[in-house]
């Protein structure tokens, strides 16, 4: 394996991807250990309380998305940097915004106690708060510095991308699609498939940003003047417009990584083509959307956006469906890939990937919502594709690059080890959330209803599992990157 | 568990299996005799527009039989009587007896923050659910076709004592 570090020489642009990946994966390591706590405490295995189960409920909640964001954000960077040089300085600044927001979010946890939820949804941070009104602040605060950085890193991206393809005509592949033959005589080389993620990305993440941004700052000055009132319905539009959006960009971002990658271990190319081209079109509008499906049981939403948000979530799983995961199978079928764990996170990525969203729309189908809206069938469909979806493809691209770096694989019975912990034990965390969605056993709770706790105590089995087999990865991984260099890598 | 939901559940159980056994079997053929890409990607391409043409009639028919399901309409339909409903950090405000085999309408509304109004049936399966806002009243219609004791529990996140935010009513 000689590709990738050879083909990328450039040290600060690697520091800039590594700082923000390690960053993310620490962060993500710490959420786990949250996550398996709360999954704890509801199989009453603890009993610490509901106060601290809210706060650590906010944290993981925040935390986790906000890990996935920076790893995507890293690797996405070092990506488009080979397309055309950016400015490593503008990414630092938005990590220095992004970890400077992430402090504030901990401290207003702890020692602060703040726990209204990531969704923070008005006016529940100043209403019947167990915490002090500076934890309220703070978490403000850090998510606004979050968005901040996030809005500083989509918009280098997006000058990056319009810059390297001739403006937004070149960069969304309009003449492939629509001038195919003058498109081809012209002798010009269409964007590869990352470029359409970063588009994408960078386009629906101001988008995001900028609802975030206006919500944010509405309730930091009714923080400061509450007799300024906000319309609830009006704010909650707004928070899971930017909520739901900037989750869904974590696997559009990591997706761009597999679509490097993958082909490298399949020894086949995943070219741009113009069905490429309409899918990620498709994305960039469906993923804008589609968040209206969380408020399917806010009867007072005008009733056409109920619809709209039905169509939308059908009308996103055509993209990753149709193009994405099925691309990225057919690479994979009568390949000579060669399985290490780099191309094994990839792949059992994509499955998880198309599980998770078969889950999402039966949720997102209004008459189902209506059983299971806010039960334990949520988490269990979005942890599906984010625990075993967008970081899987981050710990490949991670594994990709340590593979490449240090010219070892890993042996046989660690990836059986790994697999075993992450995908056995986490296919048993996950089986417990659906399950009891289906018995209607409520989301966000402390203390759960029957046959809450009894799920939750298996679950939590596999969730230790789990961990394990996210301990071998890392030890592995560890392993690689103090291994020496070798010779064909800089 | 009751058999909507075990149906719900088992069919996204068959269709992971289905998918997972799929995906296994693709991962196996790079253990077999490989092909070029130039010949494995036009029989793809050709499999990918049947997949492209499956989807998009399960997903027409499904939106087409969801339709129907829709509860938004429904209120205004409904002959029945109204009743009140007032949420708050944590319980509920409304009456204790519900007429059987009547639609009636919840007006749903909160004093506080932001609570959800979920009406679980006498076996604890989460029949129906609206929810319940400060300054918006939520009208949810409700046929209630068995007579006993029928529960009702916060399903937004509303503070400390969300778990405990729960309600009773009798319908008879």
């Amino acid at each position: 394996m000689t590709d990738a570090t050879t083909a990328f020489p450039d040290r600060r642009a690697r520091n800039v991807m590594w700082a923000y990946i390690t960053t993310g994966i620490a962060i993500f390591g710490l959420m786990v250990l949250v996550g398996l706590g709360m999954r704890a405490e509801q199989a009453q295995w603890l009993n610490y309380g509901p106060g601290l189960f809210y706060s650590l409920m906010t944290l993981h909640g925040a935390g986790m998305i906000t890990s996935m964001v920076l790893c995507g954000m890293g690797g996405l960077w070092y990506l488009m940097n080979r397309e055309r040089a950016m400015d490593p300085g503008i990414a630092w600044t938005a990590y220095a915004f992004m970890t400077i927001g992430v402090v504030c979010v901990i401290a207003s946890v702890w020692p602060g106690g703040f726990g209204a939820s990531w969704t923070f949804l008005y006016p529940l941070p100043f209403v019947g708060a167990t915490w002090p009104s500076w934890a309220t602040g703070a978490f403000l605060i850090g998510l606004a510095l979050i968005m901040f950085g996030w809005t500083v890193w989509c918009t280098q991206l997006l000058g990056c991308v319009l810059r390297a393809y001739g403006g937004l005509r070149g960069a969304t592949g309009w003449d492939l699609v629509f001038h195919h033959a003058r498109f081809e005589a012209s002798g010009k080389a269409e964007p590869p498939p990352y470029a359409f993620a970063a588009l994408v990305t960078a386009v629906d993440g101001l988008l995001a940003a900028a609802g975030g941004m206006l919500v944010g700052i509405a309730l930091i000055v009714h923080w400061l003047y509450p007799g300024v009132a906000i319309d609830p319905l009006w704010a909650k539009n707004l928070t899971y417009f930017f909520g739901h959006t900037f989750a869904n960009l974590t696997i559009y971002m990591a997706i761009g990584l597999v679509y490097y990658a993958l082909p490298k271990y399949a020894d086949r190319e995943w070219h741009t083509s113009a069905v490429l081209a309409v899918a990620w079109w498709g994305t960039l509008l469906f993923v804008a959307i589609a968040y209206f499906h969380h408020l399917y049981m806010d009867f007072a939403q005008p009733q056409a956006v109920q619809y709209v948000g039905e169509v939308a979530s059908y009308l996103a799983a055509f993209p990753p469906a149709v193009v994405t995961i099925f691309g990225g199978a057919l690479l994979v079928y009568r390949s000579r890939l060669r399985w290490t764990m780099g191309s094994m996170f990839m792949y059992a990525g994509l499955i998880g990937w198309l599980i998770g969203g078969i889950g999402a729309l039966i949720d997102a189908t209004v008459p189902i919502n209506v059983s299971l809206h806010n039960t334990l069938w949520v988490p269990a469909h979005f942890h599906t594709y984010l625990l075993e979806g967008v970081a899987l493809f981050i710990l490949g691209w991670v594994f990709w690059n340590l593979e490449t770096h240090s010219g070892l694989t890993s042996s046989l019975r660690t990836r059986w080890l790994t697999g075993a912990g992450i995908f056995g034990g986490g296919g048993i965390l996950l089986l417990g959330w659906y399950v009891a969605g289906a018995d209607s056993v409520p989301r966000r709770y402390a203390a759960e209803p029957a046959p809450g706790p009894d799920i939750a105590a298996w679950a939590s089995i596999g969730a230790v599992i789990l961990v394990i087999g996210l301990i071998i990865c890392c030890v592995e991984a560890i392993r690689l990157a103090k291994s020496p260099r070798t010779e064909t890598n800089p | 568990m009751n058999s909507h939901s075990a149906a719900i559940l088992v069919g996204f159980l068959l269709c992971a299996g289905a998918i997972l056994i799929a995906m296994c079997l693709i991962a196996s053929t790079t253990h077999d005799t490989t092909e070029p890409q130039s010949v494995v990607q036009p029989k793809g391409y050709r499999l990918r527009r049947g997949w492209l043409w499956a989807l998009a009639a399960v997903a027409i028919v499904a939106f087409g039989i969801s339709l129907a399901g829709f509860p938004y309409g429904k209120p205004a339909e409904a002959d029945g009587p109204h009743f009140k409903v007032f949420a708050y950090q944590y319980g509920f405000q409304m009456p204790p007896r519900i007429p059987v085999n009547t639609a009636v309408v919840f007006d749903v509304t909160s004093r506080d923050v932001n609570h959800g109004f979920g009406i679980y049936d006498p076996t604890n399966h989460l029949m129906s659910q609206v929810q319940a806002m400060p300054g918006y009243v939520n009208h949810l219609a409700v046929t209630f076709t068995a007579k006993g004791h029928y529960t009702v529990r916060c399903l937004e996140y509303c503070g400390i004592a969300h778990a405990a935010m729960q309600e009773g009513f009798d319908v008879q």
